[in-house]
């Protein structure tokens, strides 16, 4: 019981994590809350179904023009939707709701509903771990979950798009007199976001059936972690997905599987109330200084 | 060098630069001496571009209507509508008022994100002569940025605007709240800076340590020139003495 809690509780928090992280990295350098990430999310998996079905491609060329294309959606939608309403949160929230939404009812009205819709695993078998059977694509979510981690880090260090992220998401007009394109730099991290949330759509859909309701869930996921760690910060975000992964196989275990969506949402009430920044974040902080 | 003129800025109907026109030649120090709210920060804003980008975004949200009118000209060319980022490829670069720094990442990475544009610059280089100039910052290279006193968040606020290569750099009060001794290091420091052939226009209202060093310098009052000379004259100028000397 104990080992499987473990194993399962550090799966699910990996899938958490891969699914928050882009949501917060566009956050934390642009300050758009993008809320059309689930309907990117799904995007991503139908978008590798067709590629895969219908064009008949090798998995891993129809995973990296998904990853590309989806980005390049981010990128485009930065110019073309969220220019006009930049600088009004409330906007940029609804407009990139609506926009993820009818994303999503596009799909369901096209019947993108049915049995037939699921990605492949990257490799079938599986393995026990303490005596607990885990599945290889479990194994590829953890090794994936890790390498995003490493390569945000690389990214953000050592190229000079990571730098001028660094610049913009913590003073912006220090960055701007220092030559560095706001708008450039926002469009890029929708990019990076989007093309992330195509990362977790490949590598977590395999696990079951591609629903338009996921879609849904993957927002509130992305949502209820970022609140929880801290929008902005990535430690924040892997405290917090931790957390909550546990809290929900615990839950799913002793209580029932229903419970675990309520997790997410008494997660958001509770840090609100308590510490409104998040575990990690300083938005917050900032605002009581100045 | 650079050319301004007729510069007349307004924020909604206030007007907080009135037809002002000012003059940099190459290698000089140019001061601009004014007090609180006299339009120091806006001219340097304007000069640098970072206007543009604040009255486009005030547009989008709706807010303040930023106008700017008048010319500026940069060796000859024209840069009136020039963005912020093209003026720093020309090598127009600002130190903002108060040292933002970036405050997470490490002075070293501060510097090196303050290059991130110029793609044409060996970054060694650039960290050399930064550390040339304030060798302070190689010791600290490693601290993060946030938790340096403010001394030595305006050394390195000078030092990132030296890392593009500026040709004429723009500082806005770089004497702020710091004691007379760093105050003295700092103008020791932009005297070096000139000496390596880079032009410097330095808004300042607590005079007295600049003066002796500056070329020629204007004083601005409610966005308007009052009056312009070598340093020497502002010195010797008997209601410079009176407003910035306190004498």
């Amino acid at each position: 019981m104990i080992s499987s809690i473990l194993v399962y509780g550090l799966v699910n928090s990996v899938i958490l994590a891969l699914i928050a992280i882009g949501f917060s990295l566009t956050f934390g350098i642009s300050g758009v809350a993008n809320f059309a990430y689930g309907g990117f999310y799904l995007l991503s998996g139908y978008l590798t179904w067709i590629l895969l079905k219908y064009l008949g491609l090798p998995f891993i060329v129809a995973v990296f023009i998904t990853i590309g294309a989806v980005g390049l959606l981010g990128f485009l939608i930065y110019w073309v939707i969220l220019l006009r309403v930049r600088g009004i949160v409330l906007s940029e929230v609804i407009a990139t709701f609506a926009l993820g939404v009818g994303m999503l009812e596009f799909f369901r009205w096209k019947g993108f509903v049915t049995y037939e819709f699921t990605l492949p695993y990257f490799k079938k078998g599986m393995l026990l771990i303490a005596d607990v059977p885990v599945d290889y694509q479990r194994l590829f979510i953890i090794a994936i979950g890790l390498a995003l981690v490493l390569f945000l880090y690389i990214f953000t260090h050592h190229t000079r798009i990571g730098w001028s992220f660094r610049g913009i998401a913590q003073n912006e007009r220090t960055a701007i007199s220092l030559g560095i394109e706001s708008d450039w730099t926002a469009a890029l991290s929708l990019a990076f976001g989007s093309a992330m949330a195509a990362v977790a759509a490949i590598s977590i859909l395999p696990l079951g059936i591609i629903s338009i309701n996921m879609g849904y869930d993957v927002l509130l996921i992305a949502v209820a972690v970022g609140i929880v760690g801290g929008l902005e910060s990535v430690p924040g975000i892997l405290v917090a997905s931790l957390i909550l992964g546990y809290a929900q196989i615990i839950t799913s275990m002793y209580i029932s599987a229903e419970w675990m969506m309520v997790v997410y949402l008494a997660a958001i009430v509770l840090v609100l109330t308590i510490k409104p920044s998040g575990l990690f974040g300083k938005f917050k902080e900032l605002e009581e200084r100045v | 060098m650079l050319e301004a003129r007729d510069l007349m800025v307004f924020f909604e109907n206030a007007l907080a630069i009135n037809d002002l026109s000012v003059e940099v030649h190459r290698e000089e120090i140019v001061g601009v001496l004014g007090s609180n709210s006299a339009g120091k920060t806006t001219l340097m804003n304007t000069i640098s571009g970072l206007i543009i980008d604040i009255k486009k975004k005030e547009y989008r949200r709706g807010g303040e209507r930023i106008t700017v009118l008048g010319e500026l000209k940069f060796e000859g060319e024209d840069i009136t509508n020039a963005k912020p980022s093209e003026r720093v490829k020309k090598g127009i670069v600002l130190s903002r008022e108060r040292h933002p720094i970036f405050p997470d990442s490490s002075v070293g990475e501060n510097l090196k994100i303050a290059t991130c544009i110029r793609r044409d610059l060996k970054i060694t280089e650039r960290f050399e002569f930064v550390y040339s100039i304030f060798p302070q910052l190689k010791e600290i290279s490693k601290r993060k940025a946030g938790f340096c006193s403010g001394g030595e968040q305006q050394m390195l606020s000078i030092g990132m605007a030296l890392m593009p290569r500026p040709r004429l750099l723009l500082m806005d009060e770089p004497l702020l709240g710091l004691s007379p001794a760093l105050q003295q290091h700092l103008v020791r420091a932009i005297r070096q800076i000139r000496g390596e052939q880079v032009t410097i226009l330095v808004a300042e209202q607590f005079a007295r340590p600049l003066l002796p060093f500056i070329d020629r310098g204007y004083v601005i009052e409610n966005g308007t020139l009052v009056l312009m000379g070598t340093g020497q004259e502002l010195m010797e100028n008997p209601e410079v003495k009176a407003a910035y000397f306190g004498v």
